[in-house]
């Protein structure tokens, strides 16, 4: 695959009581890891997946769809990761 | 009241003098706003880069000194590390240095207000709250800026008495446990958070101090008595003896209940009843065992159902089961099965709309409708019964027919795994809860298909007295020695008996030592409660004499009134347990 081409996928906010800080400091946490462009599309903002503050911005409650896209080398490794994160709650209880 | 002394609610106990000191109070307070020649631009980049650095590092101690009792809260570190971490803040916050020559505190001030007006604009009020984070973040950094982190908590080399207007988890996370003596709040009540962290810790604490702010100065010399539930204030010297005098007196007092809690919990005139913890997690049993508990009367199992993606298997909660029974044995553990309501299982099974859960599809209902998730359950508990200190434990029985259909389904899962030659202890003992008032009535009925009742009076008292306790309103309505209470329990007691099987109770009422006495003159058989409270309540049980607890029963059931029983029941205690009374509080209060 190209490095170039953008890879997306589209996932949920299943935690209680939504993407909050917890959450948000998983996901960017991990997204650190890849090199990598990761972001969040929802509701035509587009924020970096990489900073806690932008995710939190982004205001996603609780079963908020939202559009997960990765740019680079690691692109597929990484949405599969995150997407992960998302599938089990980021490990939160609710 | 005296001026110098402000009463609030213990909720903690033991007593604590030290010097004051207010947290958060003085965040947000001058900061130093001025425009900066070219020249300092490059240092004060340096400064505001240096002050993240040391908050960072800062942050990282605190987070790997976190004790293991507090480790689900601080997650809340993580969170406020990758805030510190976040270019978005940092480079925000130079870019005022670079463009608009800000000094550094003005330049941060201006990026955390940046990010303050995007989430002044979220809806979701949980979200927009997480703003909080991002000041307290902020505000770390900026005590360094301010060359301030003489005052932080870090720095402060005496230990502290900490004050608050309330704590929240994402506070407690930022306290450097070994330095605080104790807590105040101006909010908070009986179950409050401070409360459970102050016990965890084993300081005294006090909630619900209305003019704790306004009263007392950081740094002043203070006196929390986490007994009486008051603070003084810059006592005098006579008080200043005496507080120390109980204070040395309690850790005495402490230092030997620990001392004497591997002794069994006999009364003075040889009468013996047996002291059990209850516990949720495998780890737990360590301080089961530490703190003299003779066995684990109620083992919630609900753990490995929550906080799961997929639901456990039945190898892994035998597993987790046999681990159990193992390290106990040969010690009693008493398995109860999933206590647990629909809402707990949303993702699994489909949320049900219930107006209201606590009398909804819970426990043994949930899971009589779920019969593959309870059969997995019995399957492991069953296989794990081979190591024969293990009953089993229904909740939430509320009759003989339900009885009934639980126990067909435990047959019919013996019968399963005697087919596929899978081996089970026939003989476990399977036993009941009895916390419904309708299990109450016909506990003579229920007594003659089961081994064993152990009374849950936290949901008991509830249903008995139609009150929610976490309710402000009618809390105070949550008396335990109610004479409805009393003669129930007494009437499951005897029920019991007469049909030859052991009564244990398992709720805080068996925690609480002014409630001891009249339990005992019941003569109920085991008292089961959480680790901490096992040598104390072992104590009271070894300082007393069966003659007088049954003398205490039969005064309280011909008493009319909650008032009168408690007040029978602190005379008493007077009498026998003086130290008790000095040391802790009870949910007795005043009733009517």
């Amino acid at each position: 695959m190209d490095a170039l081409d953008v890879v997306s996928r589209k996932v949920f906010v299943a935690n209680e009581l939504g993407l909050h800080a917890r959450p948000a400091a998983r996901l960017a946490r991990e997204a650190q890891k890849y090199s990598a462009r990761i972001t969040l599309l929802s509701q035509e903002q587009e924020v970096d997946a990489k900073s806690i503050l932008d995710l939190l911005t982004l205001a996603l409650g609780p079963g908020c769809a939202v559009e997960l896209k990765a740019q680079g080398q690691d692109a597929q490794l990484a949405l599969e990761r995150l997407e992960q994160l998302f599938l089990n709650r980021f490990e939160e209880e609710r | 009241m005296d001026r110098h002394v402000l009463q609030g609610i213990p909720v903690s106990t033991g007593v604590a003098l030290g010097r004051a000191y207010f947290l958060n109070r003085g965040r947000g307070r001058n900061i130093p706003r001025q425009n900066i020649p070219d020249n300092d631009v490059q240092s004060e980049l340096v400064r505001v880069e240096q002050a993240f650095s040391q908050a960072l590092a800062e942050l990282e101690t605190i987070q790997s000194r976190v004790p293991a009792e507090l480790l689900e809260h601080a997650r809340i570190i993580e969170s406020h590390i990758m805030m510190l971490q976040d270019p978005k803040l940092l480079e925000s916050a130079k870019a005022y240095i670079r463009d608009m020559q800000l000094n550094a505190e003005w330049a941060l001030e201006k990026a955390v207000a940046d990010i303050e007006a995007v989430f002044r604009s979220i809806e979701d009020v949980y979200i927009r709250e997480r703003i909080q984070d991002v000041r307290l973040v902020a505000g770390r950094v900026q005590q360094y800026l301010l060359g301030e982190s003489g005052n932080s908590l870090r720095s402060i080399n005496t230990r502290i008495i900490l004050l608050a207007h309330d704590l929240s988890p994402a506070d407690t996370i930022e306290l450097e446990v070994g330095k605080i003596m104790a807590f105040a709040t101006v909010t908070g009540g009986k179950t409050s958070h401070t409360g459970i962290l102050a016990r965890a810790m084993q300081i005294p604490a006090i909630v619900g101090v209305a003019d704790l702010e306004e009263t007392i100065q950081d740094g002043q010399l203070i006196i929390i008595d986490g007994l009486q539930g008051r603070i003084i204030i810059e006592p005098d010297e006579d008080e200043l003896a005496s507080f120390t005098d109980l204070k040395y007196q309690f850790e005495e007092y402490q230092a030997g209940i620990i001392r004497s809690s591997h002794l069994p919990a006999e009364t003075i005139d040889g009468y013996r009843v047996k002291v059990f913890a209850n516990i949720e997690l495998l780890e737990e049993v360590s301080s089961v065992l530490g703190n003299g508990g003779e066995g684990v009367g109620l083992y919630r199992t609900e753990y490995s159902y929550l906080n799961r993606v997929k639901l456990p298997e039945e190898e892994q909660l035998l597993e987790e089961y046999q681990d159990l029974a193992s390290i106990m044995y040969p010690s009693k553990v008493v398995l109860r099965t999933l206590d647990v309501g629909s809402d707990k299982f949303m993702n699994h099974f489909g949320g049900l709309d219930e107006a209201n859960p606590a009398l909804g599809m819970r426990a043994v209902r949930f899971c009589l409708h779920h019969l593959d998730l309870f059969r997995i359950q019995l399957r492991a508990i069953l296989r794990a019964s081979v190591h024969e200190n293990i009953s089993l434990m229904f909740p939430m029985v509320s009759g003989l027919g339900e009885l009934r259909q639980v126990k067909s389904v435990l047959h019919s899962v013996q019968m399963e795994l005697k087919q596929q030659g899978l081996p089970y202890n026939p003989e476990m003992p399977v036993g009941i809860m009895i916390e419904l008032p309708s299990a109450m009535i016909t506990a003579d009925i229920l007594a003659t298909e089961v081994d064993f009742f152990s009374i849950g009076t936290n949901d008991l008292i509830q249903y008995s007295l139609g009150i929610d306790r976490t309710n402000s309103f009618v809390s105070y309505l949550y008396q335990p020695l109610h004479p409805a209470l009393v003669r129930m329990i007494k009437y499951v007691v005897d029920a019991g008996h007469r049909a030859g099987i052991e009564v244990s109770i398992c709720g805080e009422m068996a925690a609480d030592p002014y409630c001891i006495p009249v339990l005992m003159g019941m003569h109920v058989d085991c008292l089961s409660m959480n680790p901490q409270a096992v040598p104390v309540i072992k104590h009271i049980i070894r300082q007393a004499t069966m003659e007088e607890c049954k003398s205490l029963l039969r005064d309280v059931l011909a008493s009319k009134t909650v008032g009168r029983n408690n007040k029978l029941v602190k005379d008493s205690i007077f009498r026998r347990h003086p130290k008790e009374l000095m040391f802790y509080s009870s949910m007795l209060d005043e009733g009517y």
